[in-house]
C-alpha cells in the first residue's frame, strides 16, 4: 500500500470540553478511489514506541473483497421484488463484473427484449432459462429470444441505514 | 507493429452501454450547451443528418420520437475512456492515448499473425468487458495504422481488425484509391497545393522524393510520405509535453450583459484553468481574458474585448489568477452589450520545478498546501466542490444540458437500474414519484 504523505500528518486538538488529547488523522487526499485511510500505530504515542510499529499497518478494505476487476466493474441498483428470495431487494446496490464468463447458477444482468433484467441463470426443464425467485414470474427461456448478457453480479450491498 | 484502437461513434456507444434501448436507433449527442450535433450513430448518419446540425432544427424529429438527442455527458465519456485505456494497458506492452476515443498500442517484437490475433482479442474484450464497439488498425507506422483503422471501419469483411503491411498488394491498391487529403495530417489546404503539383492520391505522395517534399512543403509532409512507405518516423511523445497555454471558455446558456454574471463566469473559468495549470506543474506569467458577443446576431451591437494581465511573478495560485480576472473584467466591461461567451487563457507558462526563485520577487507559492488540498478535494468529490469566493449555483450562464443521461459511473445518486422482472423499473419509478408526491402533500398540510 502506498504511504500518503498526508496520512502521516497528525493534528492535535486540546480543548477544555475534551479532557483527553484528541488525535485526528488527516485523510489521504488522492484521486484514487481505493483504499480507506490507514491508521498508523505510532500516531498519538509520545512515550514508548508502539509495539505494532514493526507490523505493516494494513486495515481491511471492502473494495478489495467485493471488487476483483475494478476496471470492468459497474454499479447498478435493483428495482422490483421478484429476486428477494435470493437476497436482492429493491434499491440494493449490485456490484456487476462484466469480465466474468457466465455459468449456470450465476446471477446475471442481461438485456432481455429491450429491458435490463437481473435474473438467475439456471436450467429449467433441461434448457437454460433466466429464473426469478418469485412464483408470479415464470422462467424466461433463452432459446429463440433476443437476450444479451450485460454482466455477472458479484455482490449485492443491502444498506440498513440511510 | 503499431495499432490504433478507435471506438465507433464513441459518445453514442457510451450512452448505449447504459441505455441498451438506444441500440439500433438513430442517436445523436449534442455539443456543450446543446448547441449542435457532435456525434451520430450509424442510423443517424443513414438519415443524412450532417455533423454540426444545430439542435433546434432537429427539435421536431426529437419530439416525434424519430431520433434521440442527448446532451453531452463528459463525465461518463471520460470515465469510459479511462477504462478503455486501462484495458489496453492490461493487454498490450505499451499504450499511448491519442484522444478520448483513439489509443495507439505498440506491439514491438510481435509477428504479424500474433498482432492480428491480439487485435481480435482486444476488440472482443473491449466489447465484452466495457460494452464498447471498437475497430483496430495494425500497421508498421502511425499513418498506416490510422489508414488501416479507417479500412477496418468501412469494410465489414475485415470484422473490425485490419492489418496492413507496408508493401502488400492490398496496401498498394488502397493507397492508389485514397485521395491525398484522407491521409492523416494532410489538411484540405495542403491537399489543394499538392494537387497543383499533380499529387492527388496517397500513392503519389508515397512515391515522391522526401527531400523534394521537405524543400517544397514541410518536414512533416516528408515524414508522412516516409510513413506511407512503412518507415516509422512520427513520434507520439509530443503529447507528453506540457501544453504551452491553457484555455477555458464556454458559451453561455443565455446571453448576458450583467457584470456580476460575467464576473462569476470568468471566476469559474479562472479556477478551472488554475487547476489544469497545477496539474501539469506549470506557472503562468500572464492571464488573458476575453468576452464575445453573439456574432450571428447582426441586429445586436457587437463587441468582443480582451484584456491581458501580466503577473508580477509566475504563479499557480488560484487567488492571484482570480484577482487578474477581476482586473481584466474592469478593463473590458462596457454596459449595453449582450455577451455570449467568456474565456480565460493562461499564457507564457514555465515549469514550476525549473523556475528559480529570485530574491527580489515575492514567493510565487505562498500556500502550496492550500492549493493542493483544494485540488485533491475537487478531484475526489467532483469538480467545483470547493470554490473560491462566490460562484452562484444556478446562474443563467451555466451550461444547458436538458437531455443529459445519468452520470452512471461517477455519481452515486445516478446509477443504472436493472429490474428483477419485465416492467419492474417502470413500476419502481411510479412508486418513487408517488412517494415524492405524498411527501409533498404531507409537508403542504398544516399541522394539527
Amino acid at each position: 500500500m502506498p504511504s500518503h504523505p498526508a496520512a502521516l500528518k497528525t493534528a492535535t486538538f486540546t480543548t477544555s470540553t475534551f479532557p483527553t488529547t484528541m488525535v485526528a488523522t488527516a485523510l489521504p487526499l488522492t484521486s484514487q478511489p481505493l483504499p480507506f485511510p490507514t491508521l498508523y500505530g505510532r500516531a498519538g504515542f509520545s512515550g514508548f514506541p508502539s509495539p505494532a510499529q514493526d507490523y505493516e499497518p494494513r486495515t481491511l478494505d471492502l473494495n478489495e473483497r467485493l471488487i476483483k476487476h475494478p476496471n470492468h466493474t459497474f454499479y447498478l441498483t435493483a428495482a422490483g421484488d421478484s429476486m428477494e428470495g435470493w437476497g436482492i431487494f429493491e434499491g440494493d446496490l449490485l456490484v456487476v463484473d462484466r469480465s466474468i464468463p457466465p455459468r449456470l447458477g450465476h446471477i446475471l444482468v442481461a438485456m432481455f427484449e429491450e429491458e435490463v433484467l437481473i435474473k438467475r441463470y439456471a436450467l429449467y426443464q433441461g434448457t437454460p432459462h433466466l429464473c426469478s425467485a418469485h412464483p408470479h414470474y415464470p422462467p424466461l427461456p433463452l432459446e429463440e429470444t433476443n437476450c444479451q448478457l450485460w454482466g455477472v453480479v458479484r455482490a449485492v450491498v443491502h444498506e440498513y441505514l440511510p | 507493429m503499431i495499432g490504433l484502437v478507435d471506438a465507433n461513434n464513441f459518445y453514442v456507444s457510451c450512452e448505449r452501454v447504459f441505455n441498451p434501448a438506444l441500440e439500433g436507433k438513430p442517436v445523436g449527442v449534442m455539443s456543450n450547451n446543446d448547441g449542435c450535433v457532435i456525434a451520430r450513430s450509424a442510423e443517424m448518419k443513414a438519415l443524412e443528418i450532417p455533423m454540426g446540425t444545430p439542435a433546434f432544427q432537429l427539435e421536431g424529429l426529437r419530439r416525434r420520437g424519430e431520433i434521440h438527442l442527448l446532451s453531452s455527458n463528459y463525465e461518463l465519456y471520460g470515465d469510459m475512456s479511462a477504462r478503455l485505456a486501462q484495458l489496453l494497458r492490461d493487454a498490450c506492452p505499451d499504450v499511448a492515448p491519442y484522444s478520448i476515443d483513439e489509443m495507439f498500442i505498440y506491439l514491438d517484437g510481435f509477428s504479424d499473425t500474433q498482432c492480428q490475433t491480439l487485435g481480435e482479442v482486444v476488440r472482443r474484450r473491449v466489447r465484452r468487458y466495457l460494452g464498447l464497439p471498437v475497430c483496430v488498425g495494425l500497421a508498421p507506422t502511425h499513418t498506416l495504422a490510422k489508414l488501416a483503422n479507417h479500412v477496418a471501419k468501412q469494410q465489414s469483411h475485415y470484422q473490425g481488425v485490419c492489418l496492413l503491411t507496408a508493401n502488400s498488394p492490398t496496401t498498394t491498391a488502397l493507397l492508389k484509391q485514397l485521395p491525398v487529403n484522407d491521409v492523416w495530417g494532410v489538411g484540405r489546404r495542403l491537399a489543394e497545393r499538392l494537387a497543383v503539383s499533380g499529387i492527388r492520391t496517397a500513392w503519389q505522395l508515397r512515391e515522391c522524393d522526401p527531400k523534394q517534399l521537405r524543400k517544397r512543403f514541410s518536414v512533416v509532409l516528408a515524414r508522412t510520405a516516409l510513413e506511407l512507405r512503412g518507415t516509422s518516423c512520427l513520434e507520439m511523445n509530443a503529447l507528453e509535453e506540457p501544453r504551452q497555454r491553457i484555455m477555458t471558455s464556454r458559451s453561455f446558456g443565455q446571453a448576458t450583459g450583467v457584470k456580476a454574471e460575467l464576473h462569476a463566469a470568468l471566476r469559474r473559468h479562472a479556477q478551472r484553468s488554475a487547476e489544469k495549470l497545477r496539474q501539469q506543474k506549470s506557472l503562468t506569467r500572464a492571464v488573458l481574458l476575453f468576452l464575445n458577443t453573439n456574432r450571428h446576431r447582426k441586429d445586436q451591437p457587437q463587441h468582443s474585448p480582451s484584456a491581458m494581465i501580466p503577473l508580477a511573478s509566475p504563479s499557480d495560485d488560484t487567488r492571484i489568477i482570480l484577482e487578474a480576472a477581476r482586473e481584466g473584467l474592469e478593463q473590458m466591461y462596457r454596459p449595453g452589450f449582450q455577451f455570449m461567451k467568456a474565456g480565460v487563457m493562461l499564457l507564457d507558462l514555465v515549469d514550476a520545478q525549473q523556475y528559480q526563485l529570485s530574491l527580489l520577487q515575492p514567493s510565487h507559492k505562498a500556500h502550496p498546501h492550500l492549493m493542493n488540498a483544494v485540488d485533491a478535494i475537487n478531484q475526489r468529490m467532483g469538480q467545483g466542490t470547493i470554490r473560491f469566493g462566490m460562484t452562484e449555483a444556478e446562474a443563467p450562464w451555466q451550461l444547458r444540458c436538458a437531455h443529459r443521461s445519468n452520470r452512471y459511473t461517477t455519481c452515486w445518486d445516478e446509477p443504472m437500474e436493472a429490474g428483477t422482472h419485465p416492467g419492474a423499473i417502470a413500476a419502481a419509478r411510479v412508486k418513487r414519484e408517488q412517494q415524492r408526491l405524498a411527501r409533498a402533500q404531507r409537508l403542504a398540510q398544516p399541522r394539527a
